[in-house]
């Protein structure tokens, strides 16, 4: 009986996770296309956080590293998160924690009128 | 055996708890939306206040489910007996409380607003981090991010029906609670439900924490780099409920001790949570300012209006503002004046004026509102907040304006508290030292964090005020509602927007260095009110009862323009650096728009974000623009811009278009005069004062600047004589490059500070400075060579005879001052410096501001001396700008050079 509960179970855990795993998949890797201000050194922008410094545009996740609270906000030249302070220079590097790993970078191309942003998600 | 069935325990107060919750949360259905969760849960409680009491009867009767189902464990918990249970049935509850708390937070999700999507963020990668299986539960947990409806499923059928077969499982198949249980809690949860509203953030406050049950938590994960250490705490929490149900023995004793012992702590956490922890999970103290906006915002709780103090369907047809729908646009649906930016259907009223947007009640929704947003405390609230103008907010106390650095630092040192008159300091900073009295009585009142406490527009008398100092007008209807009764909605508001004007400017600067009224040419005299001619338009008087006289205005008054198209915004609202003086903060330079050579400029594309939005606000589409730069910091001139290789400004206001002019020949052709800044030539006159007393008064009536209020004792000016004459020069040296700049007697004065410090010994201080002046009377032609160079007053010898006079075949300058000399110095009471001598040390309000050497004299005096003989505009002398020396070369017999023993 324990047996053919426990097999049940992984069964079911066994679909479960294939399912999930497999509808995950078919969402699609994101790919969503913004407007871009590159008057603007730092952009917030829900799930990215777009950075024009040095001619350069680097898009961040704008999800802490520490646990994927949205940073929404820069306080003197720092990108701060909301839910446990910890601190991001405008690299993406960890400044203060409790965040000990930088923001992930994601891949980026800017369209040739500099209008807009396509981001990798 | 029916009776014992029937007592009331905590058991079968949560079972009647849990039935409240699904009835409430059926009819909860009805309004909500799980496509806009926070909109349909603001309107409820905007516009349906049957909705916002079921919303209320919900969330109460899960959280006393919550409370008492937790009381009931630990019922069992103190007592030492076993409990005894079956290990699956063990098993089933310890999962069962897992599945309570995913219930409660589901439904904490569910409201969709800021606490909410962080938490959810949380959760999400908490349960990502779990091994092997993390992405797909995070994903069945929660769905996909844009979604709330797998969350809404799980809370309202997956978690929901767990409860209820465990519950049933656990309470031996009993549905029902004692009737009487559910009755009680009924109704209690009915008063609770009316009496406080269930939370929901406005959005706009950055103070983000999650349900009360988890705070205690989220202080262990602000502990820990790694969170997902977390997890196995919660997996050593069910174990232990585990073992508390099915143990026996010391194992048992253990786990109920230990499950105690982590509720205690578990209890304090959560305590330091709701209580100590604000913005960004800072530690907050109740006394620290903002404690009631970060830490209490949390606790609004307003009572249940079930007819609201408002027209219903106005409140519907209200706007939806950044989201949500906020109560206050159901009274106040006719308020206009504002910008679009700024207009109630853009952002608001809660975005500048705070107050509870999700109160139906006056009193509650006005309850901590901002009466004046704008104020520097406060404007981080307003202003300031997160999708407003927050950099600019951030920066705007570091400026000179809300600092007084240079102001208080000069002080501190013609007080002799310092030595040095360069030191940062700052207006919130002063002390009781004798020097920061006189300033808080006599100085510091014009800096932008003094408050606006009045309504009104901004005029001569306004000092401070924050953003409203510059960004405030009235309209003459809103300036007319002022006069509209206690109590009554006014909807003409004032706007806030970039239309700064002189007059923003005038209340403050029209005093110390008195740029505005320079500007506008007008001289303040030492004249009393009652003594000024009457109906003379050459005299004007201002605010403080202030006689003043027509002068020469600056050219670029007389053109048309104002204070702000000179000076942008990173000028005058900081840059982010703290500055010791106003020429160290001021960025613009009359070479920046009166420039040789090509144009130093920047493309609109390339523009940072504030002066592209003011530029865009100011000029229309800005696409293809080039626009000047600052030569010092680089900053743009929004209201500059070159066509066709001509550089144009464009008033800010009147939108004026003027072509911008090159120096003239004279002032680049050669480098007889290239060390001199343009203000010691282009400056008509600047206003001066010599002979000011200043002593401490323990009786007199006086005021506290910093404090705003009355006082008995303080310090007492009495000041000398006010001329308007033209400045004088001085030398400013920063490392290796020297310049001349106008300066002008700035103190030369006497101190009495035997009444403060009770030190008659050591009481009087006496100091002759010079301070550097921007004269703001700038003149299209420059002053002649006579003027300086035949001039005691602008070498710094004051007011007198300058004679040159040659005898017996030698040449004399000669000296006769027009003062008196004083008896501290022995100088003439308006000199810098004696005849042919210099000083050092404590000369100037600047320490690297000093006077003429002797060898620059002589060097002007040499060229005076050809002038006393030759015209300014004789060929002669315009030779001399190309070459000096090679003029002297060629001088004939007749041309006697001054001698200087």
């Amino acid at each position: 009986m324990k047996v053919a509960a426990v097999g049940f179970i992984s069964f079911f855990a066994f679909i479960w996770n294939k399912l999930t795993l497999q509808h995950i998949a078919t969402s699609g890797a994101e790919e969503v296309s913004v407007p871009l201000n590159m008057n603007k050194e730092v952009q917030f922008f829900d799930k990215y956080i777009i950075v024009n410094s040095n001619h350069q545009t680097k898009v961040f996740s704008s999800h802490c590293s520490h646990l994927g609270c949205k940073i929404d906000k820069m306080e003197s030249g720092k990108l701060v998160c909301p839910c446990h302070g910890s601190e991001y220079d405008l690299q993406g590097q960890v400044i203060k924690g409790p965040a000990y790993k930088n923001l992930t970078t994601l891949d980026s191309s800017v369209s040739d009128d500099g209008k807009s942003i396509t981001i990798k998600a | 055996m029916a009776k014992k069935n029937d007592k009331t325990t905590f058991g079968t107060l949560a079972v009647a708890m849990f039935w409240l919750v699904i009835l409430s949360g059926i009819l909860l259905a009805v309004p909500f939306n799980v496509e806009s969760p926070y909109l349909s849960v603001s309107t409820m409680i905007v516009a349906n206040p049957w909705a916002a009491l079921i919303r209320n009867y919900h969330y109460w009767s899960s959280q006393f489910f919550l409370v008492f189902s937790l009381i009931h464990l630990y019922d069992h918990f103190h007592y030492k007996e076993k409990i005894g249970l079956k290990k699956g049935l063990a098993f089933r509850l310890s999962i069962g409380v897992l599945i309570i708390f995913l219930a409660m937070i589901t439904g904490f999700l569910l409201k969709g607003d800021s606490d909410s999507e962080q938490a959810r963020q949380i959760l999400q990668t908490l349960a990502e981090r779990v091994p092997l299986i993390g992405v797909s539960l995070a994903f069945s947990l929660l769905g996909h991010p844009e979604s709330y409806q797998l969350i809404y499923v799980h809370h309202i059928a997956t978690f929901t029906v767990f409860i209820a077969v465990i519950m049933i499982e656990h309470s031996r198949r009993k549905y029902w609670p004692p009737v009487l249980d559910f009755v009680i809690s009924a109704i209690g949860v009915l008063a609770f439900s009316y009496l406080f509203s269930a939370p929901l953030h406005d959005n706009l406050n950055p103070a983000v924490k999650g349900p009360w049950y988890f705070v205690g938590f989220q202080e262990i994960l602000h502990w820990l780099s790694h969170p997902a250490w977390s997890l196995l705490l919660f997996l050593l929490l069910l174990i232990l409920l585990y073992l508390v149900n099915s143990a026996q023995g010391k194992t048992m004793f253990l786990s109920k001790r230990s499950l105690l012992i982590f509720t205690a702590f578990y209890l304090v956490l959560t305590i330091i949570g709701l209580f100590f922890r604000g913005e960004r999970w800072q530690w907050k103290n109740p006394w620290q300012e903002n404690y009631r906006y970060e830490v209490l915002n949390n606790f609004k709780s307003p009572i249940v209006k079930l007819t609201p103090e408002f027209d219903l369907g106005t409140a519907i047809a209200s706007p939806v503002i950044q989201g949500r729908k906020e109560s206050c646009l159901a009274c106040h649906s006719e308020t206009h004046g504002l910008t679009d930016s700024h207009s109630p259907e853009a952002i608001g009223c809660v975005s500048c004026h705070g107050g509870n947007p999700f109160a139906t009640g006056k009193n509650q929704s006005h309850n901590n509102m901002i009466l004046i947003p704008g104020n520097l405390a406060t404007a981080p609230q307003s202003c300031g907040t997160t999708q407003c103008h927050p950099e600019i907010v951030e920066r705007v106390p570091t400026g000179l304006m809300a600092t007084l650095s240079g102001m208080i630092s000069v002080d501190r040192f013609v007080f002799n508290e310092q030595d040095n008159p360069d030191e940062l300091a700052n207006v919130h900073h002063l002390g009781n030292s004798a020097a920061d009295e006189h300033l808080r009585n006599l100085c510091v009142r014009c800096h932008l964090g003094n408050p606006k406490t009045e309504y009104g527009p901004v005029n001569e008398s306004s000092r401070g005020g924050g953003c409203l100092a510059c960004h405030l007008n009235y309209s003459p209807e809103a300036e007319a509602a002022l006069a509209m009764v206690r109590d009554t909605i006014i909807n003409a508001h004032p706007s806030i927007s970039l239309a700064i004007s002189n007059n923003h400017c005038f209340g403050c600067h029209s005093r110390s260095g008195r740029i505005s009224t320079s500007y506008e040419g007008w001289h303040e005299t030492t004249l009393e009110a009652k003594q000024m001619p009457a109906n003379d338009n050459n005299y004007r008087l201002i605010e403080g009862e202030r006689v003043f006289v027509k002068k020469q205005q600056d050219v670029h008054h007389e053109l048309g323009m104002e204070c702000i198209d000179c000076h942008h915004s990173y000028e005058v609202m900081g840059d982010g650096t703290l500055y010791a003086h106003q020429e160290d903060q001021a960025d613009v330079q009359c070479i920046d728009c009166h420039f040789y050579g090509n144009a130093r400029t920047i493309k609109a594309e390339n523009l940072d974000n504030e002066s592209a939005i003011i530029a865009a606000l100011r000029l229309g589409n800005i696409s293809g623009k080039e626009f000047l730069v600052t030569g010092k910091r680089k900053h743009a001139l929004v209201n500059t811009f070159v066509e066709n290789d001509t550089a144009f400004l464009q008033t800010k206001n009147s939108k004026t278009k003027m072509a911008l002019t090159r120096p003239a020949e004279v002032c680049t052709r050669s480098n007889a005069h290239s060390d001199l800044a343009c203000s010691s030539c282009h400056s008509s006159w600047v206003p001066t004062c010599i002979g000011c007393h200043n002593e401490y008064d323990p009786n007199e009536p006086s005021y506290n600047m910093v404090a705003n209020k009355e006082q008995t004792g303080g310090w007492v000016e009495f000041f000398g004589e006010y001329e308007a004459k033209l400045p004088s020069l001085g030398m400013r040296t920063e490392g290796e490059k020297s310049e001349v700049i106008p300066v002008a007697p700035g103190m030369i004065l006497t101190i009495d500070k035997s009444a403060y410090t009770d030190d008659a010994d050591n009481s009087t201080i006496f100091h002759r400075l010079y301070a550097p002046v921007a004269p703001h009377t700038t003149t299209k032609e420059g002053r002649d060579c006579k003027s300086c160079h035949n001039s005691s007053l602008a070498i710094g010898y004051g007011e007198g005879k300058l004679e040159y006079e040659i005898a017996d075949g030698k040449g004399k300058w000669t000296f006769s001052p027009l003062y008196q000399r004083d008896v501290n110095d022995g100088l003439p009471a308006d000199a810098w410096i004696d005849f042919l001598q210099t000083r050092t040390g404590k000369v100037a309000t600047r320490s690297n501001v000093s006077p003429l050497s002797v060898k620059q004299q002589q060097a002007i005096l040499t060229v005076g001396a050809c002038l006393t003989c030759h015209d300014d505009d004789s060929k002669i002398m315009q030779a001399t700008l190309n070459n000096f020396e090679e003029q002297l070369q060629k001088r004939s017999s007749t041309c006697i050079l001054p001698e200087w023993k």
